[in-house]
């Protein structure tokens, strides 16, 4: 059997037809590729399709912002932990075509794809247990605001402090780290809640973090903006990981009944 | 809320190849985030404009992408003007506010430089729709893919696109269910009404949408998704010389801006 020689790479022999000595002909079947760091492609075009239809729904307005917040927000808050690191690519092709179809809810203009695919890159890395690259990645992100000169202007280092500061903490200690993965792979019904709410933060700083350091970048604010702000900026983002929160858990419950794809499961096999 | 769908048709810039309006946008998106004098965005922002009237665009929708970003524009605006540190005074406000970093006069740099944050914002929000309006979807997608995306990526996005209006029909089927059963999408309710509103409908939405995604995969694996051929399209798209004379201008105005900022030329 001259094809069993052959490194399995793009076509495979169909195991059934393997039979020393048949003299069948060899049946070849393709190998399946349809998958992205362990996510189906079809479960990520599903949820780049949801972004966008959520990109659509206004849930609050936000006065001083660029518009309102949609339901994209809580999507991007829980895609890591529902895809793993493939929500990075699933949020950057939904964040892409939502752009072009409905550009009012993207501050940063073209380049506003990037801030969801952060926030899924680092929640997902820390979900698949690449701690290390998901500290990096958060590093990055809290380093990048620093970067501009702006950033070093009276009381700007508070700006990343709540919530980045947070999910760094959850990222990097090994206790917090390994009981919210545990919690969120097991569902555990006492302590889901919780874990669920310390994944939705690192979704949701990663992804607010890169947004206002672009606009930083780009308007140049000052500190009369950022500082004065920050309470009203710390109590929106509190109602968004809140509200992902309980949307992250009613869909990683029904997920796990329906027996429907779902990256902590991949994980617990 | 609107939304931005092809407008233009039979227009020279409909003519253009895809390809060819995702490099005049990265080069506009480039400059205006290169130059903060108020005389460089502005002359940005006519180039831009230029190009919205040669595509026969209406005004309609600038207006309200405008009223849409004004909230934003105001607060930069105020921002800048009031606190960028200036030294040519114009007008006296009050006396000097150290603790706020205010000087108690508006100065001259202070105002082009708040002018020129906000046309910076204005070219940001217009340039993509501007692209978006002139190109079928179909057409931007295949862009993206000459442009040497990854297929698996460009296949997300496309099959993302082609799903919309399905999943679209499931969420009105969800939100007038969930309306039967007494939950309120009005948008003049409470704060804790939209937010239970938001979890009522996401819920439903995602477990319905992932269930689709078991059939599409079992479709995608049917056809040997993946399988080792060379790729042929439905559209084809080959520049033209037009297109060449484009993009060869846009080179040019990138070049020049480029070595304009390197000399210190378009900033305060």
């Amino acid at each position: 059997m001259a094809d069993q020689e052959q490194p399995k790479t793009e076509l495979e022999s169909s195991t059934p037809l393997e039979q020393p000595g048949s003299t069948v002909t060899q049946v070849r079947t393709y190998k399946a590729k349809g998958r992205i760091v362990g996510m189906s492609i079809a479960v990520l075009a599903i949820w780049a399709a949801l972004y966008i239809v959520a990109s659509a729904i206004p849930a609050l307005p936000v006065p001083g912002m660029a518009g309102m917040i949609t339901l994209n927000a809580i999507m991007t808050a829980i895609s890591g932990m529902i895809l793993g690191p493939a929500a990075a690519i699933a949020n950057a092709a939904g964040g892409i075509v939502s752009m072009i179809l409905f550009p009012y809810g993207f501050s940063a203009g073209p380049l506003g794809f990037l801030t969801v695919t952060m926030g899924g890159l680092v929640a997902g890395l820390f979900m698949a247990n690449k701690w290390v690259l998901a500290a990096i990645a958060e590093i990055l992100i809290i380093g990048s605001w620093f970067v501009n000169p702006q950033s070093w202007q009276t009381g700007m280092w508070m700006v990343p402090l709540p919530y980045s500061a947070i999910a760094l903490l959850v990222i990097v200690i090994k206790p917090v780290r390994d009981w919210v993965r545990n919690a969120i792979i097991t569902q555990n019904k006492k302590t889901m809640w919780l874990a669920v709410f310390m994944m939705c933060i690192i979704g949701h700083a990663a992804e607010f973090l890169t947004t206002n350091t672009m606009v930083n970048w780009m308007f140049n604010l000052s500190w009369q903006y950022w500082v004065p702000t920050l309470p009203y900026w710390i109590m929106v983002d509190t109602v968004v990981i809140l509200a992902s929160t309980i949307v992250g858990v009613g869909v990683l419950v029904g997920l796990k009944k329906a027996r429907l794809p779902l990256f902590p499961t991949i994980l617990e096999k | 809320m609107f939304s931005v769908s092809l407008k233009s048709r039979n227009s020279p810039l409909q003519k253009l190849d895809g390809r060819t309006k995702l490099i005049f946008l990265a080069v506009i998106f480039i400059l205006v985030l290169l130059f903060t004098d108020l005389l460089y965005i502005t002359a940005l922002l006519a180039l831009v404009l230029a190009a919205w009237f040669i595509a026969k665009l209406p005004t309609q929708p600038l207006k309200e992408m405008m009223q849409f970003f004004l909230w934003i524009a105001v607060i930069i605006l105020i921002v800048q003007v009031f606190f960028y540190p200036g030294t040519t005074n114009l007008v006296h406000i009050s006396k000097p506010v150290p603790a706020i970093g205010f000087s108690g006069y508006l100065t001259l740099e202070g105002i082009l430089f708040g002018l020129a944050m906000v046309l910076r914002l204005v070219v940001i929000m217009i340039v993509a729709p501007l692209m978006v309006m002139t190109t079928p979807l179909p057409e931007l997608m295949l862009a993206l893919v000459k442009l040497k995306i990854p297929y698996k990526f460009a296949f997300i996005m496309t099959t993302a696109l082609s799903l919309l209006p399905s999943i679209q029909n499931r969420s009105a089927i969800i939100q007038q269910a969930q309306l039967c059963r007494g939950i309120s999408y009005d948008s003049g309710g409470k704060f804790i009404t939209k937010l239970k509103a938001s979890v009522s409908l996401l819920i439903p939405l995602i477990l319905g949408a992932f269930r689709d995604s078991q059939t599409l995969e079992v479709a995608m694996n049917s056809r040997a998704f993946g399988a080792p051929i060379k790729r042929t399209f439905l559209l084809e798209s080959r520049f033209t010389p037009v297109d060449i004379l484009v993009i060869a201008g846009a080179f040019m105005l990138l070049t020049i801006g480029v070595m304009l900022r390197i000399r210190g030329f378009g900033v305060y």
